[in-house]
């Protein structure tokens, strides 16, 4: 081998030596560059390449709760829920969003504009967290979008199922339930909810949406690079939301609904127990749908519920503030005797009319009432007696005596946004204007007219606390809360009274006499009245605009001028079990609200008994009136047991 | 040819090192495909048993002797080169292999240790001292006919490994500093014209992605910082072996391959990396050893060239495994998957082992 002539032994061994040390100096200082470059990489930034690893291989996926079942006071199931699916985009893994959308559109049958409208509304969002592009979708939209999720064409599309509020399908209660949402910035920061939460936005869903919302679960998942599930490596199951029991009885409930949209009315129905003030009986109409919000509301909906004229969004059973008319004479009354201002035997001479201050004050009666005592006066509701009467007590005795029993202030319903009525004193007309209150202006006061205002519920209040004899308890919606974990149902203790007076008997005698004979004589009552059930009540009128002023407004507005009807009832008489208002929206007659409130009672009253519900019996409605007088002109009653004009 | 005593001057400690790489190699390809495709790794042990065989017919023929027909083994690479590029098999968009049934071959692997051998015996002859500027001429071409050719599979990456083995060979031949200044003066000044003539748009994006992989997190970037994340997640004794998430999950791409060191450092973390940078180091600095020692200059030559591609592939596919160099289709020598590179980096050894075993004879 030796011969080979390029294997000669190397003459520049030195060289060599040196070049080859250079590169081996060379080599230890790059694999020390690389050595320390490892170790800033995985010693010193470990913990932010730790998240970041973990953020690519593991799912937080938000298991909703369904929020708690909400029964009638009997434990029928009102409101419950229902699966549905949540169709979702992930931007985290998205590859290529305008390819997602497109893709997304086109398999879910949306329109691409609308699916990028929505990514864009939460686009300052986490990449992580779900933007939710269809609520509720189809089964149809569910497989397809499924087939390509397994096709690994839609890694960042999510479908989930989600629990989801279910309502009674006609709209029964739907100011009472409320409707739930997504959680606004606003909620974020004052309930201490998450964004993207649901959460209830008004009636019972919303105040007592901490019972109800339950706690959502969560399922961490371990995904590959395609976004598929590899394993779970925890899951917490979610909490239900408490279940609550209402004071609510769903038949009551239905039957004043159902008279409501027989007679062809918009209003509101309260219904109590007088003796705790437990609502049996809760409606504003016109109402909505809230399965409409339970799985988000779209804008055109929402949009066309707002613009309503009719506004079936306002609460008009807590947030609805008018002139009580004649139902006020009830809280006159009550103020003159316990003032000790008059006796039940009192009389005034009715004339068609009265000058008090210098002003002449008609009665609704021309011919007047001629010599009336006070349950004659309620009963044919005589204005010159309560013009009379009012003057003597005087404002100020009037407005103690409307507070005590429930008016002009919150009634404190736990439902939200209730706002408060008004019933003027001297001071408050003093803080508010400035000015001297005029003895004149007691004269309108006295008839519930003048500024006197007041909502629904605070006169359901009035009646349940003369019913009651004067205790002035808060209407309330919860009656138990299932204590979960198996440990059963635990009753709501009610909240205390607002005020307790004990009105004097010969009080309560004369006035509940007087209210007995609204229906049960020749009072505008007669369309409530049921055999054997001694049903007391009060029509009222609210006027929408004052006398004059209405002559002329007429016919030069669209808006709807006619009176409002009002009945406030209790039953029975000696005994009350019920007690309640009805409010008809422009049905110019109280006694157009009455065959509503019966309906409600014969029901009531049928249930005690283990009777089959009643059937709804709507007599026709009462002829327009030739002229407009303050109180509707009285029904001649008819024949007990038998009802006029079927329908 | 071959004498027992020869068995003395063996580096059995460098032999040691180069196979626990090849085995940390296996465990790291289970560790990544075992769950999906178990037959990787049994593959990558029949391609190590190959090699072994490989290894030992390198150390057995006397370097001398196969330096001296050199040139018919770099002319047939040529022609598998050749045959690639017209009938080679299609995998990727690239033609790099010829398939033998059983498995595929891939020429461009064994093209360096040809290039070593014939670039050994070029400059060996040469008696003239310090090489003249035509001797590395004729050696450069020498280098660029196969690098283009590999090149045009495409596969820059395994084509690049060839200049190591030009300049490793020049450089220990005596080739003046200052031309290797001149060369580096021009690749300064060539640097900006090509960027404005030569590349491509999608080859400028790779390099602006590496300065910055943030502008394109989802395409040329995402390799790059998955590979960080892979490495900066593993944390100082890692996730453990099967344990990682990066690899096992497929957010780092192509794992067993190019990034295998990578998935050494999330499931082994630091600590393992240290133990295999130190190996590698070892392994290169005992194979310099070799070349220090070698009888002639022929030994010297063939070792550097060897040993100049092996060390520029470990370095680079170490550095882009970090995520500091832009991603390659380079493979880290004795541990990637890929049979025809294990055969051909266990010859090289084989050869290294040769020129240090028969430093003694004539």
């Amino acid at each position: 081998m030796s011969e080979l002539n390029f294997s000669a032994p190397i003459e520049d061994r030195r060289r060599v030596t040196i070049r080859i040390v250079v590169l081996q100096v060379l080599l230890g200082v790059s694999f020390t560059v690389l050595a320390f470059s490892f170790w800033y990489f995985q010693v010193v930034q470990n913990a932010k390449y730790e998240e970041l690893a973990a953020n690519n291989h593991q799912r937080t996926i938000a298991l909703r709760a369904p929020r708690g079942v909400m029964f009638d006071r009997e434990g029928r199931p009102i409101v419950e829920n229902r699966s549905s699916f949540s169709i979702s985009i992930v931007r985290e893994h998205t590859k290529d969003l305008n390819r997602t959308v497109r893709m997304l559109s086109e398999v879910a049958g949306l329109d691409p504009k609308w699916v990028q409208g929505e990514v864009n509304k939460h686009r300052r969002e986490p990449t992580y967290q779900p933007i939710v592009i269809v609520n509720d979708a189809s089964m149809a939209q569910v497989a397809s979008v499924m087939a390509r999720r397994l096709d690994t064409e839609l890694p960042d599309v999510l479908v989930q199922e989600v629990p989801t509020r279910q309502y009674p399908v006609d709209e029964v209660a739907a100011h009472l339930f409320g409707y739930v949402g997504e959680a606004s910035e606003g909620d974020v920061t004052s309930q201490g909810v998450q964004s993207g939460d649901i959460i209830g936005k008004s009636g019972v869903e919303r105040v007592y949406n901490k019972l109800l919302m339950g706690e959502d679960g969560a399922r961490r998942v371990v995904v590959n690079s395609v976004g598929r599930e590899i394993r779970t490596l925890e899951e917490i199951q979610p909490s239900e939301g408490r279940r609550v029991e209402l004071t609510i009885d769903m038949d009551l409930q239905r039957a004043a609904e159902e008279g409501f949209k027989a007679a062809g009315f918009n209003g509101a129905a309260v219904i109590l127990d007088p003796n705790s003030g437990e609502v049996l009986t809760f409606t504003s109409l016109p109402a909505f749908n809230p399965n409409d919000f339970a799985s988000g509301i779209n804008t055109t909906v929402w949009n066309a519920l707002n613009t309503d004229k009719q506004k079936p969004l306002m609460n008009r059973a807590i947030q609805g503030t008018y002139s009580p008319g004649s139902t006020f004479k009830i809280v006159v009354a009550t103020a003159a005797l316990e003032e000790g201002i008059i006796t039940p035997d009192f009389r005034v001479s009715c004339g068609g009319g009265a000058t008090f201050f210098g002003r002449y004050f008609h009665c609704w009666k021309k011919g007047g009432h001629g010599s009336i005592n006070l349950p004659h006066a309620i009963e044919q509701s005589c204005n010159v007696f309560f013009y009379t009467v009012g003057n003597m007590v005087g404002v100020d005795r009037i407005h103690k005596w409307a507070t005590l029993l429930g008016l002009g202030e919150k009634t404190g319903i736990d439902l939200p946004n209730e706002v408060s009525g008004l019933v003027p004193s001297t001071e408050w007309k003093k803080a508010r204007t400035g000015e001297k209150w005029y003895a004149g202006e007691t004269i309108s006061v006295s008839i519930g007219q003048g500024q006197v205002s007041i909502t629904p519920v605070s006169l359901a209040v009035m009646m349940a606390t003369v019913a009651n004899g004067g205790t002035r308890y808060v209407p309330h919606l919860l009656k138990a809360i299932d204590e979960g974990n198996g440990k059963g149902w635990k009753p709501v203790p009610p909240p205390p009274p607002k005020s307790k007076v004990v009105l004097k008997k010969e009080t309560v005698e004369a006035i509940h006499n007087g209210l007995f004979l609204v229906v049960n004589g020749a009072g505008t009552g007669g369309r409530a009245r049921i055999v054997g059930k001694d049903v007391s009540g009060k029509t009222g009128t609210a006027q929408v605009i004052s006398l004059t002023g209405g002559r002329q407004a007429m016919g030069r507005t669209d808006r709807d001028l006619r009176d409002h009807g009002w009945f406030v009832f209790f039953a029975p008489r000696d005994n009350p079990q019920i007690a309640g208002v009805i409010f008809a929206e422009h049905a110019e007659h109280g006694a157009s609200a009455a065959p509503i409130a019966k309906h409600v009672m014969e029901t009531f009253f049928a249930k005690k008994e283990g009777k089959p519900l009643p059937k709804l019996n709507m007599p026709a409605p009462i002829p327009d009136p030739e002229g407009r007088t303050p109180e509707p002109i009285p029904v001649a009653p008819p024949p007990a047991g038998t009802i006029a004009g079927m329908n | 040819m071959f004498e027992r005593r020869l068995y003395h001057h063996l580096d059995w400690l460098l032999l040691g090192a180069t196979i626990v790489l090849c085995f940390i190699g296996v465990a790291m390809i289970y560790s990544t495909t075992g769950s999906t495709n178990p037959r990787l790794a049994m593959t990558q042990v029949y391609a190590m048993l190959i090699g072994i065989v490989a290894f030992m017919v390198c150390l057995t023929i006397d370097y001398r002797a196969l330096t001296d027909k050199s040139h018919f083994v770099y002319l047939v690479l040529l022609g598998l080169l050749i045959y690639v590029l017209v009938f080679g098999t299609t995998a990727g968009g690239a033609r790099r292999w010829i398939s033998l049934g059983v498995f595929n071959l891939q020429p461009s692997e064994f093209a360096k240790v040809g290039v070593a051998l014939v670039l050994a015996k070029f400059f060996g002859e040469n008696r003239r001292g310090n090489p003249t500027t035509g001797d590395l001429f004729i050696g450069g071409i020498l280098a660029a006919v196969p690098l283009v050719l590999i090149a045009k599979e495409p596969d820059l990456g395994t084509a690049v490994t060839i200049l190591p083995i030009f300049l490793g060979i020049a450089y220990v031949a005596g080739m003046r500093m200052r031309i290797l200044g001149i060369l580096l003066g021009v690749a300064i000044v060539a640097a900006p014209i090509a960027w404005n003539f030569a590349l491509k748009d999608y080859q400028k994006g790779r390099i602006e992605t590496f300065l910055d992989p943030s502008q394109d997190p989802k395409g040329a970037g995402y390799q790059q910082i998955q590979a960080q994340i892979t490495v900066g997640s593993g944390g100082l004794t890692g996730k453990g072996f099967r344990k990682g998430t990066q690899g096992q999950l497929r957010f780092l791409p192509v794992a067993h391959n190019d990034f295998i060191f990578s998935v050494l450092a999330e499931e082994q973390g630091f600590v393992g990396v240290l133990a295999v940078l130190s190996l590698y180091l070892f392994v290169i600095w005992r194979s310099l050893e070799a070349a220090r020692l070698a009888k002639d200059r022929l030994g010297v030559y063939l070792v550097m060239g060897l040993l100049a591609s092996f060390t520029f592939q470990v370095i680079y596919n170490i550095t882009m495994s970090a995520g500091l160099a832009p991603v390659k289709g380079l493979t880290l020598p004795l541990m990637s998957y890929g049979g025809s590179s294990m055969i051909a980096t266990l010859a090289t050894f084989g050869l290294v082992q040769n020129v240090r075993m028969r430093r003694f004879t004539n």
